[in-house]
């Protein structure tokens, strides 16, 4: 870009360099406004989170109750499979769009129910500020959209270093969106390691079964079945130790069952952090297709006869 | 600063122009050393340029996008910038660049000798994409991507092509430049086929299959884009009949010195079902000496004008609008590109005589985008704009508002809308009639005259033919865009051609972009003709409908994301690469209903691989025709939505399989999730997902909607 001589009043600014091709959507794009972690402290959007760093932005906040806690959980598991990488080059940002609810204490305690480590900042600050940084991703709420209800639950993937930024869904495969993030807008410095066609394996079991398609993307974020608990229990004996209208009812409107002070509901919300289990609006198929699959993968294996469910 | 205030009026006088692109320099210059740490916050919250908040003060002279002192200003350009400047007084005055024919080589001069598999032969890596060794093509290894059938479809004619940063044409000494008076592009501002202007075209017939060599000489330094566009490619051509391992799939990408082999087999879809022995004179092929080369297939499904295109994954706007984008055009004993020839077979239509086939002296290419430029003259692009990108400048074959002689006859134009959001609506200035030959490139079954054409959609392609004999020499007509855009969302209204040349739209894209200039007709005669029967439709009605799906596209809800398909009544679900949507059975022919879930948007719609037939359509403004109207009644492979409209077609799967694609050719809809996976053919089996790396493409899963097979 060509050196340009510079308007009254700004002329002791006219020493600069010129920018670098990729700075286009750098410093000059990017407000630098203060925001504040959930730890309390301050940091500046542009200097702070994004200069020379690959990101992964997504905007949330605590209380909804149905595609923020998937869409988060979903990142923790892209998260554990980024390993050490989290923090060193890349960082998440999950900014709340209702900071004035979300205070510092609020977001540490929902990235502690997350298991966010390091490299993950949850974000609240000036409700213009945090406005301001939707509208540069241009996801900010439509004209008569809730701003809440209305966020998006795409996922902006960036490296500032390279002015390259990528959407995605949430919902994409954890392994695939660890290529992007890792890969795709880097230097390609570290190759991700891959299968070879040899290792081509057969039709997933999600191609054939609606339930094993349903649980894979909505479900296993927070739960396993037989491999411990995650951010929630482990399922497995689940359909032997709960009563059928309990798990349907449990599936299909977990927030309604806490609002009308289920005991059961009740406690394993507070037994795995008060973790709110989303209301995913399943249908009443989807819900017994997940039923279905829970109770196949209970016969599978141990009979059915899991261990019973704290 | 305010963004509710985003736009400049378009006819805002020079000196302010001047001040607002200072405006947005100087601001960028100020951020830049506030985060250099050249000068402090403290000293420009002195001087008054910067507010607590640490934001640029919204002061004149600052940003560019001050509203106060602009307000007394109606009406607003549409890109979110101040206007392209430049044009004023240069419309019309550079004459239109035809399209420069790629050179058609004869195969055995490929060096290294394409491979059935792909070339994994290794090479050294540049260290700026991690160094070491990686494969010469791009290609994804292994049996699932080799090109299929190609023993049976030997190439014959070899096309090699680079993909690089814009430099003059040594071809003519072209300068890279939109108008010979604005500045030329810079080798980062653009990326074209050859890194040249003007656009390049392809010529094919049936019969003679190509290998088409995509070359990727993009800088290796991911940083050198010139702020958007990606150097990883993946080149569609649209819409192909051909295996998928041929169709620029957006996650089967190629690197910086890496080439990719593309196959097409140049067939008639129908090929292995019907007419196999190829003794139906209607398909087929021009020979070098105006006879025809029968060839198996139905003629039915005789295609005529494709393009090709980037494809990559998040990055198709950034790349076609980049310069990503050629013509490709298709000869047939019907549509010979020869006006003369009178067999009973050939359509005569308006081309020339002097070769057999392919002649383009009355055959014209014209791709129409829009364009925006900074300050500096270089392409500009809004890489965080979601709703869709539109410019302030319209190009015709990268030509601003240039004119074009024509003789006193008839003239063929296959016009392709190459903008990344914008939709058009055509006429000439006289509301003289035009008469609609072919949509999307396949000859209709009869040809309809129209004063103003339909909208048409990102990639839709509409060939006509104007008589310019109703002329007399030294007159001129031009052409006009009806359909004005307040942003990329959907067009917002279509004008009267009266009220688009008054100027009546504050949108700088609306009005005359074209010029034609009547001369003398040349030859004593014009032996072209427009048939009342072209290509009437292939009769799908003996075929079983295999499986009905239904597709809703979807710009935001309460309760998911923006950009989003639904299969099926299942979930509104964001593109993935990885995620295997639809699996069509090899052979057989569904009916798929598209709708448009979105309201006020549009989405002109794209299926990748077999033309479809519109069976009925909905949706529109007052002025939309009930029905079908009678130029789509042909074949297509983009469907205009409309708003709240529902469009359902029926279409065949044959012939190839692999991983193809269907989405929104509103490209910024497309890279923001508005695309979803297909595959054919192979079995009960998904194929892996190519995770494509300078050192190799690896392979990940691949997750499968319920009920796609």
């Amino acid at each position: 870009m060509r050196r340009k001589s510079l308007a009254a009043g700004a002329a002791a600014a006219a020493v600069f360099l010129t920018s670098a091709p990729a700075a286009t959507w750098g410093a000059n794009y990017f407000p630098n406004i203060p925001l504040i972690t959930q730890d309390g402290k301050t940091v500046h959007f542009y200097d702070d989170l994004l200069k020379d760093k690959k990101v992964v932005i997504d905007f949330i906040y605590t209380r909804c109750g149905d595609s923020c806690p998937l869409e988060t959980a979903r990142l923790a598991q892209v998260q554990r499979i980024l390993g050490e990488r989290m923090g060193r080059d890349i960082f998440f940002y999950s900014f709340s769009v209702d900071p004035v609810r979300d205070t510092p204490e609020e977001l540490k305690a929902y990235a502690e129910k997350f298991h966010a480590g390091p490299g993950w900042l949850f974000l609240t600050g000036k409700k213009a500020d945090i406005e301001a940084v939707r509208k540069k991703f241009g996801l900010g709420a439509r004209a008569g959209e809730d701003e809440l209800t209305g966020h998006s639950t795409s996922l902006m993937i960036g490296n500032t270093a390279t002015g390259q930024w990528i959407r995605d869904s949430s919902l994409d495969n954890p392994q695939y969106l660890a290529v992007i993030i890792r890969d795709w807008l880097s230097s390609w410095a570290d190759p991700t390691p891959g299968n070879s066609y040899a290792d081509k394996p057969p039709l997933p079991p999600s191609a054939a079964d609606k339930g094993a398609y349903l649980f894979q993307s909505r479900c296993a974020a927070c739960h396993t079945i037989g491999q411990g608990d995650s951010l929630g229990p482990d399922l497995l004996g689940v359909t032997a130790t709960r009563k059928a209208d309990w798990l349907a009812g449990m599936i299909a409107a977990p927030n309604e069952m806490l609002s009308r002070k289920d005991p059961v509901a009740t406690a394993l919300f507070a037994r795995y952090k008060e973790l709110r289990m989303p209301n995913l609006r399943l249908g009443e198929v989807d819900v017994s297709a997940l039923i279905g699959y829970l109770k196949a993968q209970d016969a599978a294996q141990d009979g059915g006869h899991g261990k019973p469910l704290r | 600063m305010s963004t509710e205030h985003f736009f400049l009026p378009w006819n805002a006088s020079k000196a302010r122009l001047r001040e607002a692109e200072n405006a947005r320099k100087n601001r960028l210059e100020i951020v830049k050393a506030l985060s250099q740490g050249q000068v402090s916050r403290r000293e420009l919250f002195k001087w008054g340029l910067i507010t607590g908040a640490g934001l640029v003060a919204p002061i004149h002279g600052l940003s560019p996008f001050v509203t106060r002192a602009y307000a007394d200003d109606g009406g607003g350009i549409p890109t979110g910038a101040p206007p392209s400047p430049g044009t004023a007084g240069l419309a019309f005055t550079q004459p239109l660049m035809r399209f420069e024919v790629l050179p058609r080589n004869p195969y055995a001069v490929l060096n290294p000798i394409p491979t059935i598999e792909a070339n994994t032969t290794l090479m050294p890596v540049d260290p700026l994409l991690g160094g070491s060794y990686g494969p010469i093509e791009g290609r994804p290894p292994g049996p699932d991507w080799a090109h299929q059938r190609w023993n049976e479809f030997l190439p014959t004619v070899a096309i090699e092509v680079t993909q690089e940063g814009a430099k003059p044409n040594p071809n003519g000494n072209i300068p890279f430049k939109f108008h010979p008076s604005l500045p030329a592009q810079g080798p980062n501002a653009m990326w074209t086929f050859n890194g040249t202007l003007p656009p390049k075209l392809i010529l094919a017939r049936y019969g003679e299959p190509i290998l088409f060599r995509h070359h990727n000489k993009l800088p290796a330094d991911i940083t050198q884009n010139g702020g958007f566009g990606r150097h990883t490619l993946t080149t569609h051509l649209h819409n192909g009949h051909h295996g998928a391992e041929n169709d620029g799939f957006t996650g089967a990408f190629f690197f910086p010195s890496q080439f990719y082999d593309n196959h097409y087999p140049m067939i008639l879809a129908g090929h292995d079902s019907i007419n196999v022995n190829g003794t139906d004179p209607m398909a087929g092929s021009p020979d070098d000496s105006g006879g025809i080369n029968k060839v198996p297939g139905d003629w039915h499904e005789t295609m005529s004008t494709h393009w090709f295109h980037d494809h990559m994954f998040s990055f198709t706007s950034h790349n076609t609008y980049k310069g990503n984008v050629g013509m490709f055009n298709i000869y047939s004993a019907l549509d010979r590109g020869n006006e003369s020839i009178n067999d009973g077979v050939n359509l005569q239509l308006p081309s020339g005589t002097a070769k057999s086939w392919g002649n383009l002296d009355y055959d014209i290419n014209l791709m129409l985008a829009d364009k925006a430029w900074d300050g500096d003259g270089q392409l500009y692009f809004d890489i965080f704009n979601t709703d869709g990108f539109l410019g302030d400048a319209m190009t015709v074959n990268f030509c601003y508002k240039p004119y074009f002689e024509v003789e006193a006859r008839r003239y063929r134009f296959r016009i392709l809308n190459g903008c990344v959001s914008r939709f058009f609506e055509l006429a000439l200035s006289d509301s003289s009639p035009m008469i609609q030959i072919a949509n999307d490139g396949n000859l209709l079954p009869q040809p309809v005259t129209l004063t103003r054409l339909d909208e048409q959609g990102i990639g839709e392609r509409y060939d006509i033919v104007i008589d310019f004999s109703r002329y007399t020499p030294g007159q001129k007509v031009r052409m006009v865009n009806l359909c004005e855009h307040q942003n990329g969302a959907g067009p917002s209204r279509d004008l009267s051609v009266a009220q688009a040349i008054a100027g009546k739209s504050s949108d700088p894209c609306v009005g005359e972009f074209l010029e034609f200039r009547v001369i003398p007709m040349k030859a004593g005669s014009d032996p072209s003709k427009v048939p009342a029967t072209l290509i009437p439709n292939p009769d799908l009605s003996k075929i079983p409908v295999a499986r009905q799906r239904t597709f809703a596209f979807k710009d935001g809800g309460s309760d998911s994301s923006p950009w989003t398909i639904r299969t099926d009544n299942g979930e509104d679900l964001d593109a993935s690469v990885s995620r295997l949507s639809a699996a069509p059975k090899a052979g057989t022919r569904e009916v798929w209903k598209l709708i448009n879930d979105g309201g006020e948007w549009d989405h002109p719609i794209h299926i990748h691989f077999e033309e479809g037939q519109i069976l009925s359509r909905s949706g529109g403004d007052g002025n939309s025709s009930a029905g079908v109207p009678a130029w789509e009644k042909g074949r297509k492979d983009v469907y205009r939505l409309r708003k709240d409209g529902t469009v359902t077609i029926t279409m065949q799967f044959r012939e190839f399989a692999g991983m193809f694609m269907e989405h929104c050719h509103n490209t910024v809809h497309e890279d923001r999730a508005m695309l979803l996976r297909f595959e054919v053919g192979k079995g009960l089996v998904p194929m892996l997902t190519p995770s494509p790396t300078p050192q190799g493409v690896k392979f990940v899963g691949t997750s499968v909607l319920k009920g796609a097979f």
